[in-house]
């Protein structure tokens, strides 16, 4: 079991280096083609691109360097999987409201801007139901 | 469901961290299944159970 769970480990580390990786080479490729520029209201894709890659690359490294073993049990999967349903209703909540609004008085909003709020909030939806949930569950 | 780990537990002379530790999971975990709000799965039931040195899984949990 432990064996197996090891193997997983360090499965999962490959692919997320591999992931790192890819990204920091699409972007070098997308810069040295300046392709990308101005996208979306990006001023960059590649270097966004190389930018995302490193961050990644830093978080897998300190997770290996830190010798914290973190526990994930049954119970958080499960609260983890509810968590994510609770965030898929909202987001589908969110863009009825959005069209709805849409409807009434239509939205002049930058796209790049919009999408960053968005996620952001996904993220902050998706953290806040999975404390609440594991607290009450 | 109601649990008897607290009870064994306290027979074994062991903490719920400990407890824990052996069966992989942590501490809030046990918390909440000797608190009878959480629904265990087979395979950690099985893994209290033995843990908690019973027999059977009837004897921890009861439904």
């Amino acid at each position: 079991m432990k064996n197996r769970q090891e193997k997983n480990r360090k499965k999962n580390l490959i692919l997320r280096y591999s992931l790192a990786t890819l990204l920091i080479i699409s972007g070098i490729v997308l810069s040295y083609l300046k392709l990308g520029n101005e996208f979306l209201g990006f001023s960059s894709v590649g270097l966004w691109l190389i930018y995302v890659g490193f961050v990644m690359l830093a978080v897998i490294s300190l997770q290996i360097l830190s010798k914290k073993k973190r526990i994930v049990d049954e119970r958080m999967e499960f609260i983890a999987a509810k968590a994510s349903r609770i965030t898929f209703m909202g987001i589908i909540i969110f863009a009825f409201i959005i069209m709805v609004i849409d409807g009434i008085k239509p939205i002049d909003f930058a796209y790049s801007y919009f999408m960053s709020y968005f996620i952001c909030g996904i993220v902050l939806l998706y953290a806040i139901s999975y404390k609440i949930l594991l607290r009450s569950n | 469901m109601k649990t008897k780990i607290a009870f064994y537990r306290k027979k074994l002379n062991i903490t719920q961290e400990e407890l824990a530790e052996l069966v992989g999971v942590t501490r809030q975990t046990i918390l909440v299944l000797e608190q009878g709000k959480y629904n265990p799965s087979l395979l950690l039931a099985h893994k209290i159970t033995r843990a908690l040195k019973q027999r059977k899984i009837e004897d921890v949990f009861k439904i």
